[in-house]
């Protein structure tokens, strides 16, 4: 059933893949340069977009939620960037590369661009989230000096996701048990749905909050075992900003040119 | 160690929409004491255990949990002295996992790490379930949830346990186990149920209530065995009470 899928989903990434043993302040820091350096290559230069690559897939992959998954889920954002870039092809008919007898303009160029950099954006986010658990992010956000409320409110709106899907979930099993296999519903029915649900998740989120209150919940979500810095977390910050300043400031494709065809 | 008492003077609450849900409560629960909560269905005992953690505000009337008066004020203190499980464990279960459940209350309370380390690895195990902590709470079943539930109140050590029917959607292994986690407790208990053959074993006394009022008090199975009380707030004497009294009396009807 697609709602139990989606409560198992959102467990997954509420805890993480927890693949990596570095402290999540650290990961998110990366992630952020990372973003940096992919916002700030030049519209003009695809080239230098594609090695930027090699971050989702190699923290993907070492992380064990497997770039496969980062990838399909990264699809979702193409048409909002297709959208955003659609008028630069229109728009800007200049030639920019010839490739054979095929002449590209560069607002062909620029449109890729921008598709790439949205890819690159949702994977890098979609990594960090996977690997590190949205509580973990959360903390981690707090840590570094996000207000409270801001990354409490942030929490407390992800944990009453799965509320609203379990109560939508009892819902529709109940529909379905008295349904007779009947799959189309009016839309006043729908309506009365909907309605209930609000109730119920109103319901459940005030027991759920009683708990909280009845374990001394003073509006602040405590922040787990601070786990102090270790070298790796920092041997990881310099390890990919170097390679991110590498992919950057260094045009790799020219190098690996030059090295397939030495200049005689 | 006399001060893990509660004590509720003539309290009165009224829900917002106009229902009296308790109506001039009276009664003590005193050190170490293990009391029953009876009562069918909308006599106010949910109500009533509410107000013992400051979760409601008595309209009128007063509740003191030892010396201290359940207050807005105070409400920090009584809710490290008074631990609630409450009666559906998925509304007490919200963190990832269940190791993170547990160690809620414990950070909440501005504990150090290592104090809640502690903590969490020693009210998993008394609740026996400390190979479960990695695990997501929505994926236990209902023994484990309740177990774990349990867990995450006595991991803030609190000096009295009230429960709202802990027996409730438990086989009867897991009711087992849970009534000897609950006979392993020292706390005092204040514990709401429908499960009269629960409050017969675990509880030596028990308080009936009716509408919002307090019908009977005294020890349970003097109560369960009184024929009119349980008639007239809707409920049976529980089948073991029944033939252990047909054992001495062969001529008690059913």
């Amino acid at each position: 059933m697609s709602i139990q899928r989606a409560l198992i989903t959102l467990n997954s990434l509420e805890n993480g893949t927890r693949g990596l043993a570095v402290d999540s302040r650290f990961q998110l820091t990366v992630t952020m340069l990372y973003l940096v350096a992919v916002l700030s290559v030049p519209l003009a230069d695809p080239g230098m977009l594609v090695w930027m690559f090699v971050y989702p897939i190699v923290m993907a992959e070492a992380s064990g939620t497997g770039y496969g998954r980062v990838l399909l889920r990264s699809l979702w954002v193409l048409p909002l960037a297709a959208v955003i870039g659609i008028f630069n092809p229109i728009l800007d008919n200049s030639p920019a590369w010839h490739i054979g007898s095929v002449t590209v303009s560069a607002g062909w160029v620029t449109f890729i661009s921008i598709c790439l950099r949205g890819l690159l954006a949702v994977q890098a986010v979609l990594v960090l989230i996977y690997s590190t658990g949205f509580y973990a992010l959360c903390t981690a956000l707090q840590r570094m000096g996000l207000p409270a409320v801001l990354t409490t409110q942030l929490l407390m709106v992800y944990r009453y996701i799965s509320v609203l899907l379990q109560e939508s979930l009892s819902m529709s099993r109940a529909r379905a048990a008295r349904g007779f296999g009947r799959k189309n519903y009016p839309l006043q029915l729908w309506g009365v749905m909907v309605g209930q649900l609000l109730l119920r998740s109103v319901e459940r989120a005030r027991r759920v909050h009683n708990a909280m209150l009845a374990r001394g919940f003073s509006g602040v979500l405590p922040a787990a075992d601070p786990r102090p810095i270790r070298a790796t977390d920092l041997l990881y910050l310099a390890g990919w900003t170097a390679v991110f300043a590498l992919l950057r400031f260094v045009d790799i494709s020219e190098i690996l040119g030059n090295l397939i065809n030495p200049v005689s | 160690m006399s001060h893990h008492y509660i004590q509720f003077s003539d309290v009165h609450y009224r829900y917002p929409g106009g229902v009296e849900a308790l109506g001039g409560v009276t009664f003590r629960v005193t050190h170490g004491e293990k009391v029953a909560l009876l009562g069918q269905n909308g006599a106010g005992k949910s109500t009533l255990l509410l107000h013992t953690d400051g979760l409601l505000l008595p309209t009128s009337g007063e509740v003191n949990v030892g010396d201290v008066p359940v207050r807005k004020s105070t409400l920090k203190l009584i809710r490290q002295t008074v631990g609630l499980v409450f009666q559906n464990p998925d509304d007490q279960l919200f963190m990832p996992t269940v190791a993170d459940d547990v160690a809620f209350g414990p950070l909440n309370m501005g504990l150090p790490p290592g104090e809640v380390r502690r903590r969490v690895e020693t009210s998993l195990a008394a609740v026996g379930a400390s190979e479960l902590a990695d695990r997501p709470s929505f994926q236990l079943s209902g023994g484990q949830k309740r177990a774990v539930a349990i867990a995450t109140v006595i991991a803030m050590e609190p000096d009295i346990l009230v429960m709202d029917e802990p027996s409730a959607n438990l086989d009867t292994g897991a009711r087992r186990r849970l009534l000897d986690i609950l006979h392993g407790f020292s706390h005092t208990m204040l514990v709401a149920t429908h499960d009269l053959d629960l409050a017969l074993e675990l509880c030596p006394r028990a308080i009936v209530l009716d509408r919002g009022r307090v019908v009977a008090d005294g020890s349970t199975a003097a109560l369960l065995a009184n024929r009119q009380l349980m008639q007239s707030t809707g409920m049976d004497i529980p089948a073991s009470l029944l033939a252990y009294l047909r054992s001495l009396a062969p001529c008690i009807e059913g």
